[in-house]
């Protein structure tokens, strides 16, 4: 089924570039080759891939566990201030001691933001779709203080608002050799988000507390049944998937611009919501689905500079892939509503 | 079996990227091959045009730039191309990619592009860059200039001081709906470029009307058209009857503001006035496209300078739009003035701003 709303959209986004007056063949064969036509440009693709890959998780692993997480935009907003504010700070601290301090700072305010929406819907029932949502706000524009003439901004912020570079121990190192792929920004956060990707595996599907969680999501009542306290695996479940948010705005700071800039994330958590939805929350889904949003971004670019076809279109296609997918849930829902509900496995 | 299978995908995407680094030495030759095949006898001049997240059709300096570079093609026989970027991260690649295709020009268009033309441009010797409103700066923030980029800018204030004329002179006589005596700026992000607009503007309303109350504010974006319009439902809540908006993408809406409240507002970079008849007085006019226009042609000619050059109202680089019906003849005359005023010298409008948020 994913596959078959991707094809969808892409069939419908050759209408677009018809009606533009391209060819939609030539045009999907530049998009294609901007992702992957070079090694430059696989790196690149990459690059954009791997925040999708663990705002795509933290997405996931909320969905899992029953609740929608909208807020992972903000959660990684958060993830990438508390970083740089600790990369900048301690930034004379050698990398062995920096680095897992930028780390945990990243991943645990990232936690730390979520469990809050967790436990408003935990204690007091408040919806964590409204309640994330106006957290994106919040971090929003705490972050133009920070960065405009505020307490994070740096002297020499290249006229923009920025903070101060991070300490070069916080930097993750570029992996590929100038000699293999020239100019490659290619980073380490690679590994971190594919370790990110085991746990996510391992914790849901091989851990106590991941059978707890999914029960949740499956049916709130049975679990508490059968002895699992929905309330505190809400907040435990958003925490995680804070965490997930927190570590992809560390790596976007640590890997990419090596300090924050304001509007830096440009809706990773929102094109998150589509990676997870069109992954299926599954761990390999999620990778795919992220790969292929880290594709249309880099590759679009690219057809838009050699078959002129605006860059606005992968924007269009992504919207319809999720459109699919909605209409998909609906569906679902409505037949789930009318029929005997059936007796769900915890797959 | 399907979670091996996705595996062995992943593992074979890595390879593919890693392997293929081996051939990375030879692919670039290819590449600079297949650009230049079209062309049997002589190489066609390639411009590349990388605009910032404002987008194209921000109706605005983007697309401005995007103007030279369609005139550039057209008189001159170039081969041209343009990207946007969806995000600041996508700088240095969009730029990168015109580079590594063995492009003649490459145009970063914007303040916000500054560090990472500095960073492509320093790998790639043998081409042109050239940077519309900043100059390279390294890591550090500090501005360092290149053998091989030219720094295109313009004179903001200048403009800024014109169409401040206009809105001093209709505030301090209270022309239409101008009646509150008190006008009003909406910058998009604090960056110099916006600000000196905004300085040049501040300056002329105390000097042509010193009565008159400045409000300015900042909708801290250049592409959310609602931010626009939230600051400037606020500023009209004030008083202001006369809005200049500096902010890209995100001054649309600041129009759109003064057009639904029936006050007058003032467009920036391109002629806005068709954008809201009978709102929109006037432009502060920044021809980026003629800096577009003039880099790709000096190119062409070889006669190309790296450094800054300087785009101000003597060699019409800056100016100011059409003028509305309801702008009186004493505000146009006095705008035309002040005008010869700066060419000749008299005149030179503060880069500072006077009122602050």
């Amino acid at each position: 089924m994913p596959i078959v709303s991707v094809l969808f959209a892409l069939a419908v986004g050759a209408i677009f570039i018809l009606a533009s007056g391209h060819d939609p063949i030539s045009a999907y064969i530049d998009l294609f080759r901007g992702a992957f036509g070079t090694p430059y440009d696989i790196t690149e693709t990459l690059i954009q891939t791997i925040p999708l890959i663990l705002a795509g998780l933290s997405v996931a692993v909320a969905f899992r566990t029953g609740l929608f997480n909208i807020g992972a935009e903000s959660q990684l907003l958060v993830g990438a201030v508390a970083a740089g504010a600790v990369g900048a700070r301690f930034g004379f601290l050698p990398g062995p001691i920096l680095f897992p301090m930028v780390l945990v700072a990243g991943i645990g305010a990232g936690a730390a933001w979520a469990a809050i929406a967790g436990y408003l819907k935990a204690a007091r029932g408040v919806n964590e779709v409204i309640t994330t949502i106006m957290q994106n706000y919040i971090v929003v524009f705490v972050i133009h203080w920070l960065l405009q003439n505020g307490p994070m901004t740096a002297p020499n912020a290249l006229g923009t608002p920025a903070s101060a570079p991070i300490g070069d121990g916080a930097v993750l190192p570029i992996i590929i050799p100038n000699e293999l792929v020239p100019l490659t920004r290619l980073h380490a956060g690679i590994f971190l988000a594919i370790l990110a990707v085991v746990v996510f595996w391992f914790v849901l599907w091989r851990t106590p507390l991941g059978y707890e969680l999914r029960a949740v999501g499956l049916g709130p009542r049975a679990a508490a049944q059968a002895g699992i306290d929905p309330r505190s695996r809400t907040v435990i479940a958003m925490a995680i998937a804070g965490g997930f948010a927190g570590l992809a705005g560390m790596i976007q700071v640590t890997g990419v611009f090596h300090r924050v800039f304001d509007g830096f994330s440009a809706g990773y958590g929102f094109d998150a919501i589509a990676v997870a939805l069109l992954g299926k929350n599954s761990p390999i889904g999620v990778v795919l689905a992220a790969l292929l949003f880290g594709a249309f971004a880099r590759g679009g670019s690219i057809m838009q500079a050699n078959a002129g076809v605006s860059a606005q279109l992968v924007s269009v296609i992504e919207a319809i892939v999720l459109f699919v997918i909605a209409a998909e849930l609906i569906v679902r829902i409505i037949a789930r509503r009318r029929g005997p509900k059936p007796l769900e496995a915890i797959a | 079996m399907k979670r091996v299978f996705a595996f062995l995908v992943l593992a074979a995407t890595v390879a593919a990227a890693c392997g293929g680094g081996n051939t990375a030495g030879t692919t670039s030759s290819p590449t600079a091959a297949a650009s230049a095949s079209p062309a049997p006898t002589a190489k066609p001049i390639q411009v590349g045009l990388v605009t910032d997240v404002g987008g194209l059709n921000d109706k605005s300096f983007n697309q401005a730039a995007n103007t030279g570079r369609l005139n550039a093609e057209k008189d001159f026989g170039l081969k041209t191309s343009v990207i946007e970027s969806k995000k600041q991260e996508d700088y240095v690649p969009n730029l990168t990619t015109f580079a590594q295709q063995n492009y003649d020009l490459v145009i970063a268009v914007g303040f916000l592009m500054q560090n990472a033309a500095w960073k492509v441009a320093k790998q790639f010797p043998n081409v042109k860059f050239a940077i519309i409103d900043g100059a390279p700066a390294n890591d550090a923030g500090n501005t360092e200039n290149l053998p091989n980029v030219a720094n295109l800018f313009f004179k903001e204030q200048e403009a800024g001081y014109l169409v401040g004329v206009v809105a001093a002179t209709m505030a301090k006589n209270k022309v239409g709906k101008a009646t509150h005596n008190t006008v009003c700026s909406m910058g998009g992000i604090p960056i110099p470029p916006v600000d000196r607009y905004m300085a040049g503007y501040q300056d002329a309303i105390k000097t042509v009307s010193p009565t008159t109350t400045i409000l300015i504010g900042y909708s801290n974006d250049f592409v959310d058209q609602q931010k626009g319009k939230e600051v400037g439902l606020n500023q009209i809540s004030k008083g202001c009857d006369i809005l200049f908006q500096v902010a890209g993408g995100s001054g649309l809406g600041y129009i759109a503001a003064a057009k639904e409240k029936g006050v007058y507002a003032i467009g920036v970079d391109v002629d806005q006035i068709d954008v809201a008849p009978g709102t929109v007085i006037t432009s502060a006019i920044k021809r980026v496209d003629k800096a577009v226009y003039d880099t790709s042609k000096a190119v062409k000619d070889g006669t190309f300078k790296a450094g800054d050059s300087s785009f101000n109202a003597t060699n019409d680089g800056v100016g100011y739009g059409k003028l509305d019906p309801v702008v009186p003849a004493d505000a146009k005359a006095a705008t035309d003035k002040a005008l010869a005023d700066i060419k000749s010298g008299a005149i030179k409008p503060k880069t500072d701003l006077t009122v602050k948020p």
